[in-house]
């Protein structure tokens, strides 16, 4: 039984691979699957001992406390298999190997998705679809597409899903030489949290999403729009915790908790690329309507193009708006038994509301076009931490101090073929 | 003392009339079939069809651009003139493209010579190639 399905599954993909074949015969041999691959060797090195530099939640560690050197940053590989099916019927799957929230390295399907190309204009896909809220974040994972080691992470480690299952329309218009596409896509997300935040499961359900992107010539301008429902397994305990105090411990869930409602994220991003250089700036928010408060983020970046070098700057800043503490239950009016727990509770709660983000980052880079495939990349950061604040570090240890500045120098390989 | 200033100088001039020269000599044009109907096109629309951001020439008609191949020294010429992009940036603009799964760069050929086989069987086909290699099969479009 599942055998003749499979070989059902096999054959008419083979038929489909064939008739693409036939089709690409008479268009003029556009091949009919296409195999792409992608890859970053990169390593990175951070002054700070008593934290881990990390780009985004998922990341379980990092150069820092957990290692001087780390190559798990920027580290990956992945392959991408296309194929037509027919003229208006594609697919594609995407594998990806890198650090995943587990420590593990294993392969994970990045995208997995089936295009129907209605008119060359309009698009409709199915699958797994890349999340692409930010200019960069396309080909995030592909570091051969942007100038930078990685993309800024003040603003990108807002958005740090990458894909989404569900399904996304596309439609492109023409004006003279402006191209507008507009995009709508709507799925869901589900990403497992390394065992620093709690080892639990993090999911993003009911997201909507649109995506403005406008191009004249050297010019492009994305505007997004970006709506999940967070489930933030971590924080459930403490939500839990509170609802057991009654009416004032309610009102504290409720108040504080993901769960109630949905994160909204915004987003505008420029670039001009006329060739000999480059600047590009984009800026972005999330109102996490929840323990989190509300983030955002923005940077400018340009570089000249010297030949086959490329040295770049780039200026970053992201800021926290949203309590950053809060009284919590009143200890007075507990029986004493419960006192012990309520101020547990209390302590956890203000430990999030007090450890928001806020830093700045100056980087200075440099990009080598060493072959027409291959660069190499080398830059440093100064990350600067607002006073009190952990900045985007994470694996916090006892004796670590919030505020004051880390040296970061990162270097990469980065290839497609 | 004055003569070992002049002579580098003179060096330099001559060095810069070469290659200002090669840069006239060869030029690269726009060409389609010559039954195409399309006379012009602005540069911003040309780059639109070479680089999949556009499906049509001015006035709606399907465009398919055909390349020449990778390394291919009018091909370096064209993009470098027309949509300000180097060998590795139009590299890494098509990395960009296959890999969001949103686009493939155009069927290449071998040389000008192919491009004028594929345009003379293709009515629809926008190429480029070394003015030198124009003939009554092909028709160029001006770039404004």
């Amino acid at each position: 039984m599942t055998r003749r399905l499979y070989a059902r599954l096999v054959l008419s993909l083979l038929t489909g691979v064939c008739s693409g074949g036939v089709v690409a015969a008479t268009e003029g041999d556009t091949p009919s699957l296409r195999i792409n691959g992608f890859g970053t060797l990169g390593v990175a090195h951070s002054s700070e001992d008593e934290a881990d530099y990390v780009v985004d939640p998922f990341q379980p560690d990092g150069p820092g406390y957990s290692r001087s050197w780390s190559a798990d940053v920027d580290s990956l590989a992945g392959l991408q298999v296309s194929a037509d099916f027919t003229p208006k019927l594609s697919g594609v799957v995407q594998l990806l190997a890198k650090q995943r929230y587990d420590n593990s390295h294993d392969v994970s399907a990045e995208w997995a998705n089936l295009k129907y190309q209605f008119t060359p204009d309009f698009s409709v896909r199915v699958g797994r679809i890349v999340q692409a809220t930010f200019l960069y974040a396309d080909t995030r994972n592909v570091a051969f597409t942007y100038p930078w080691v990685r993309p800024p992470t003040e603003l990108y480690s807002l958005v740090p899903v990458t894909h989404n299952d569900g399904v996304d329309a596309q439609y492109r218009m023409q004006f003279g030489g402006i191209v507008q596409k507009l995009s709508v896509a709507y799925g869901s997300v589900e990403q497992g949290l390394p065992d620093r935040l709690g080892g639990s499961e993090t999911k993003a359900e009911d997201i909507f999403s649109a995506t403005s992107t406008t191009e004249y010539g050297a010019t492009t301008l994305r505007i997004s729009y970006l709506r999940p429902h967070l489930t933030i397994g971590a924080v459930n305990p403490l939500f839990d915790g509170f609802r057991q105090f009654g009416p004032e411990g309610d009102a504290i869930a409720n108040r504080y908790d993901p769960d109630g409602g949905h994160a909204e994220v915004v987003s505008i991003g420029a670039s001009y690329d006329p060739g000999q250089w480059f600047i590009t700036g984009e800026w972005g928010s999330i109102d996490y309507n929840s323990v989190f408060g509300k983030n955002d983020a923005w940077y400018l970046s340009s570089g000249y193009r010297f030949g086959a070098l490329t040295p770049y700057v780039t200026y970053a800043r992201m800021n926290h708006h949203g309590a950053t503490s809060d009284p919590g239950l009143t200890l007075s009016s507990l029986p004493p038994s419960q006192a012990g727990a309520g101020a547990g509770l209390n302590a956890a709660l203000n430990d999030i509301l007090g450890n928001g983000p806020e830093q700045r980052t100056i980087t200075l880079g440099l990009r080598w076009d060493f072959m027409p495939n291959v660069a190499f990349k080398a830059q440093y950061e100064f990350i600067d931490r607002d006073d009190g604040s952990p900045g985007t570090f994470g694996n916090l240890q006892p004796d670590f101090e919030p505020g004051g500045d880390v040296d970061l120098f990162s270097a990469s390989i980065n290839f497609v073929f | 003392m004055r003569r070992f200033v002049t002579i580098p100088l003179m060096a330099i001039a001559a060095l810069a009339l070469q290659l200002n020269a090669e840069a006239t000599e060869a030029e690269v044009v726009a060409v389609v079939s010559a039954d195409n109907p399309i006379d012009s096109i602005s540069r911003i629309e040309l780059t639109n069809i070479f680089l999949g951001k556009s499906g049509s020439f001015p006035g709606g008609a399907p465009a398919q651009p055909v390349d020449l191949r990778e390394g291919a020294q009018s091909r370096v010429m064209f993009y470098s003139e027309f949509a300000g992009k180097s060998p590795a940036q139009l590299k890494a603009y098509w990395s960009k493209m296959i890999f969001t799964g949103r686009g493939q760069p155009p069927k290449a050929v071998d040389d000008g010579n192919a491009v004028k086989q594929w345009l003379a069987q293709n009515p629809n086909a926008i190429g480029y190639l070394d003015n030198s290699l124009v003939d009554d099969r092909v028709k160029i479009v001006s770039v404004e």
